[in-house]
């Protein structure tokens, strides 16, 4: 065949793919129907999830139909913000209240506080206050939070049974306290094949930032002053970090690497994580894995950890026919939370939480313990560089290439220089 | 070189492609694991075969529609490979066999393009064919793509190192400019050709950001971005993520097998082949 | 050339210009009420950004690193496949197909060999006696361990270019020298490497912008760590201009980066160049 009897060929394939592409029916149809976009994060389980509440919703309003369209969290938010700066962004879509700070400066925002009046409105009072005050800004509300995502401590049932961890029935039960863990942490590290190195660990790492900011509220840590400058090295962190380097010290922990405590922990080779409600999407599909799931043992002085919402948000700028159906579908998830709750997550309704359809989900209803006692990260617009020095400082102290009071001393600098430069260029400089 | 050190060679290169596929066969033999052995390096050969992440896959057609995305892929990709040879080889003639004033000079243009990093072009693109009323149609995919510089780069090295003498016997007889390149350049130049071809066709059937980007509609999607619904930002599906991986990769080797014989064929036909 | 130059001006010269505008200004997605003209604020703030210099010396390892591995290996590759008695099409295509996998997928494969204590690699060698090491978490051996992924993912690539090229070197002239009693030696420096000359130079030259430009291979891997030892310009500005969303600041170090690849690609052109004649 010659070069032009080939690239002939190509375009025939072509052309001939145009016109079957072309053929294909759209779903353009129907006049009079109102299309709502809608975008989040939610790859994997808990998007097949959300898939059937949008199937039942479209089923429950044939006069409106959503469409979902979903990412991963990190090309998500890039999406978000170039498509809403151009003005093409989905009617509704969900973001983390962490970053609801940079979303609400940008105004693609709308104010959403009509969701919570008149008589088929979502009641304030069933929403905890320290959730609703994320999504808070004045008189304003820019979202409704649908869930809580909080970190808690896996286990695996077997290998704390084999550890004589059970409760009085016999039962594999997780650490609660500080000399459970540490215990717990040391009699399951095993060095199997004797070459005096441990092949499988009672505790490992998952994401640095997330374990230590888990254990900050526990320690009465912060991120920032009342004056919204950071405050990274205060004692309180300073001590949840100190924990964590007892770990490194003590050989509680194989090295520090990125994403190994959770492959670890599916492979039965770590016993003990922490992370947040959303990884049971990973653990419900496998067949052969026995799993617990609870609270952060009670490791500082009080109980704590770290936590965040999804929130359904409305873009701005939307007439009132899309408005209204955006509240129906919004008030629909919200109601319907219990489902939501199944893949993984915590509902951000006091009434769904008791909702005995809830209170059978084992894991949840246990991470759900913690709602009391938890902490979001901070609201600031420069979320991402400030955890991103949290992680080095973890990282850094779990090599042990430094101590935790100076490797917070360098974040917190680190942070305030960003925090001074982003409040210079918006000219809010005090 | 002697006939045993040529066979030799041939050995040695049988055992580097052995030790370069079998990442590949891993991932083939993983894609049949059930989830709860798919990170067990004890067991390679799975201990439990299974259909279950292919008939995952496929089987989501209402959201995931695997076999709109494989259509949606191929005629992208043809389409781009197809005008990126077409304008590149045009390009690369011009600048080396019809010298046009300032093709040198362009040609450096060219090249320092490529230096600059592509996320930057991301969001004045996306302005762009929001402007054209593009997004969500093919044609985002298509066109901006026929202007990346390694094309045009590729086949004017490809042209240099060709000696001239064969085009310009062909010009004094008497052959005109479209004719040499249509009768005397492309030929000489097919297996640089087909070469580009297969890039340009990897390269727009694994773009990931471009189709994510300026896609909207689950059903315009190609197929990079159907994989990624089985990756969350927390963990990964394993078995779902290779299965789909796969059957994704799967007739790209088969057009890359068409063009590669297409390459012998046209070595042979040229009296190139030795 | 004009239909290329039409679709070039469109959607590189525009995109591009933009981005040279960009980089003078201060542009904040999330702030656009303050967009505004800076001069040269940002380029300034990127020479006294420590973590700037820090991406750079990531970068500029894996460049040194990655393209003359790939350069030497494909080249190796390349006359290795010419000389095959049998079976070349085949060792073509299975050199070829790690680069046919989309980079996150293999990323991911790559994730779990290297992981150290759960991965493939380790498990191997642990099975032979030897110890563990610590592909990705030590700030020694992340860079080596991404080249190396880096090039079972591209090196088919480039070798089936310089393949293309040596096959495409006319058998006459070859004949002709071998007939004026050229040994193999003369006939590789006299004939064949100067005719792949310029297809070298397009090689040592792309590949060199792909390393400067790498962005996926320790993404996936690493994150950029450890301690943000593998973290790249482009990561840098990626993250800059998409999860800080600091458009201006992301295009000034890109302008910057791109300087640095310009003068290292000119002193290759010059160099490959002189040496022909």
């Amino acid at each position: 065949m010659s070069p032009k009897a080939s690239l002939a060929l190509l375009f025939g394939v072509c052309a001939a793919l145009g016109i079957m592409r072309a053929d294909l029916p759209s779903f353009a149809g129907d006049r009079g129907r109102i299309e709502l976009n809608f975008w989040n994060g939610f790859t994997g389980p808990d998007g097949r999830t959300m898939l059937r509440m949008i199937r039942r919703f479209n089923e429950q309003n044939p006069d409106v139909r959503v469409s979902m369209q979903r990412m991963d969290w990190a090309t998500y938010y890039n999406k978000l913000m170039v498509a809403a700066m151009d003005g093409r962004g989905p009617e509704v879509f969900v973001i983390h209240a962490s970053t609801l700070p940079r979303m609400h400066r940008a105004g693609f925002v709308s104010d959403v506080r009509g969701l919570f009046e008149g008589p088929e409105g979502v009641p304030q009072d069933d929403f905890d206050p320290y959730v609703l005050n994320q999504v808070r800004y004045g008189e304003k509300f820019v979202g409704l939070p649908l869930d809580i995502h909080p970190q808690g401590l896996y286990g695996n049932a077997d290998m704390l049974k084999e550890a004589g961890f059970v409760d009085k029935d016999g039962h594999p039960r997780l650490p609660e306290t500080r000399e459970e863990f540490l215990s717990a942490a040391r009699k399951m590290r095993k060095d199997l094949d004797g070459d005096g190195r441990p092949d499988v660990w009672g505790f490992a790492l998952t994401l640095w930032r997330n374990n230590f900011q888990s254990l900050m509220p526990q320690f009465g840590g912060r991120y920032l002053d009342e004056k919204g400058n950071a405050d990274l090295d205060n004692p309180g962190n300073v001590a949840a970090l100190e924990f964590l380097s007892i770990l490194q010290k003590e050989k509680l922990v194989p090295p520090p690497e990125n994403g190994l405590g959770w492959v670890g922990y599916r492979q039965k080779k770590v016993a003990m994580v922490f992370d947040g409600v959303y990884m049971l999407g990973d653990l419900q599909r496998l067949n052969d894995m026995p799993y617990l799931g609870g609270p952060i043992p009670l490791i500082g002085k009080r109980p704590g950890t770290m936590a965040d919402s999804h929130v359904l948000c409305v873009r701005e700028g939307l007439d009132s026919r899309r408005r209204q159906a955006s509240a129906r579908f919004i008030k629909f998830l919200s109601a319907n939370s219990v489902e939501w709750a199944g893949a993984g997550q915590v509902p951000a309704r006091r009434s769904v939480r008791q909702d005995p359809e809830f209170l059978k989900m084992p894991v949840q209803s246990a991470f759900a313990r913690q709602v009391p006692f938890m902490l979001y990260p901070p609201r600031t617009t420069i979320l991402f560089e400030l955890t991103l020095e949290i992680d080095l400082a973890v990282e850094k102290v779990m090599r042990g290439r430094t101590n935790p009071a100076e490797a917070l001393r360098i974040a917190d600098e680190n942070a305030q220089r960003f925090l001074d430069r982003d409040r210079r260029e918006r000219g809010t400089m005090p | 070189m002697t006939k045993l050190g040529r066979n030799l060679v041939t050995g040695l290169m049988f055992l580097v492609a052995f030790l370069f596929v079998s990442p590949v066969g891993l991932m083939l033999v993983t894609s049949f694991k059930p989830e709860s052995e798919v990170l067990n390096p004890e067991s390679v050969i799975p201990r439990v075969w299974t259909l279950f992440n292919y008939r995952h896959v496929l089987g989501w057609a209402e959201e995931a529609p695997f076999g709109r995305w494989l259509l949606n892929s191929f005629f992208v990709s043809s389409s781009v490979t197809l005008l990126v040879v077409a304008l590149a080889s045009m390009a690369a003639f011009g600048i080396t066999r019809v010298k046009a004033p300032g093709g040198g000079a362009f040609l450096g243009v060219v090249v320092a393009s490529m230096m600059v990093p592509g996320q930057l072009f991301l969001v004045p693109l996306y302005l762009m064919l929001s402007r054209l009323h593009w997004l969500d149609t093919p044609a985002a995919l298509i066109v901006p793509a026929t202007a990346g510089g390694f094309g045009v780069f590729m086949l004017t090295q490809f042209m240099r190192s060709v000696p001239e003498a064969i085009e310009e016997a062909a010009l004094l007889d008497g052959c005109s400019w479209l004719g040499v390149f249509l009768h005397v350049s492309l030929p000489l130049c097919a297996p640089a050709i087909a070469t580009l071809g297969i890039f340009t066709f990897i390269g727009s059937w694994n773009d990931f950001l471009g189709p994510l980007v300026f896609m909207d509609s689950v059903r315009n999607y190609t197929l990079p971005v159907g994989i990624a619904l089985y990756q969350t930002s927390y963990y990964t599906e394993y078995g779902l993520t290779l299965a789909t991986s796969v059957l994704a990769t799967t007739p790209l080797i088969l057009v890359f097998m068409a063009y590669q014989r297409q390459i012998v064929e046209s070595m042979a036909s040229t009296g190139l082949k030795d | 050339m004009a239909p290329y130059a039409l679709s070039f001006l469109t959607f590189v010269i525009v995109p591009v210009g933009v981005a040279l505008v960009l980089a003078f200004m201060q542009f904040d997605l999330t702030a656009r009420d303050q967009i505004q003209y800076v001069g040269v604020r940002n380029f300034d703030d990127a020479l006294k950004d420590a973590y700037f210099w820090q991406a750079f010396r990531a970068t500029f390892a894996f460049v040194v690193l990655m393209v003359p591995s790939i350069v030497v290996t494909a080249l190796a590759m390349a006359f290795g496949l010419n000389a095959m008695t049998t079976g070349r099409n085949t060792v073509r295509a299975l050199l070829f197909l790690p680069g046919m996998f989309n980079v996150a997928v293999a990323g991911i494969l790559w994730q779990w060999f290297y992981n150290g204590q759960f991965g493939l690699f380790n498990f191997a060698l642990k099975h032979l006696g030897l110890p563990p090491q610590p592909w990705l978490s030590d700030r020694d051996f992340a860079m080596p361990s991404i080249v190396v992924m880096s090039l079972w993912w591209g090196l088919g690539g480039t070798s089936v270019i310089l393949l293309a090229a040596l096959q495409q070197i006319p058998r006459a002239i070859l004949e002709a020298a071998v007939l004026d009693g050229a040994g193999h030696r003369a006939l590789l420096h006299r004939i064949t490497l100067p005719l792949l000359r310029p297809v070298l130079l397009f090689i040592v030259v792309t590949n060199t912008i792909g390393a400067f430009q790498v962005f996926g291979q320790p993404f996936l891997l690493t994150r950029g760590g450890p301690e943000l030892a593998t973290r790249g310009v482009v990561q840098y500005i990626y993250e800059t201009a998409f999860n800080n969303y600091r458009m201006g600041y992301g295009a000034a170090m890109s302008w910057l980066l791109f300087a640095v690849i310009a003068v290292f690609a000119l002193v290759q052109y010059r160099f490959l160049r002189r040496s022909a004649h």
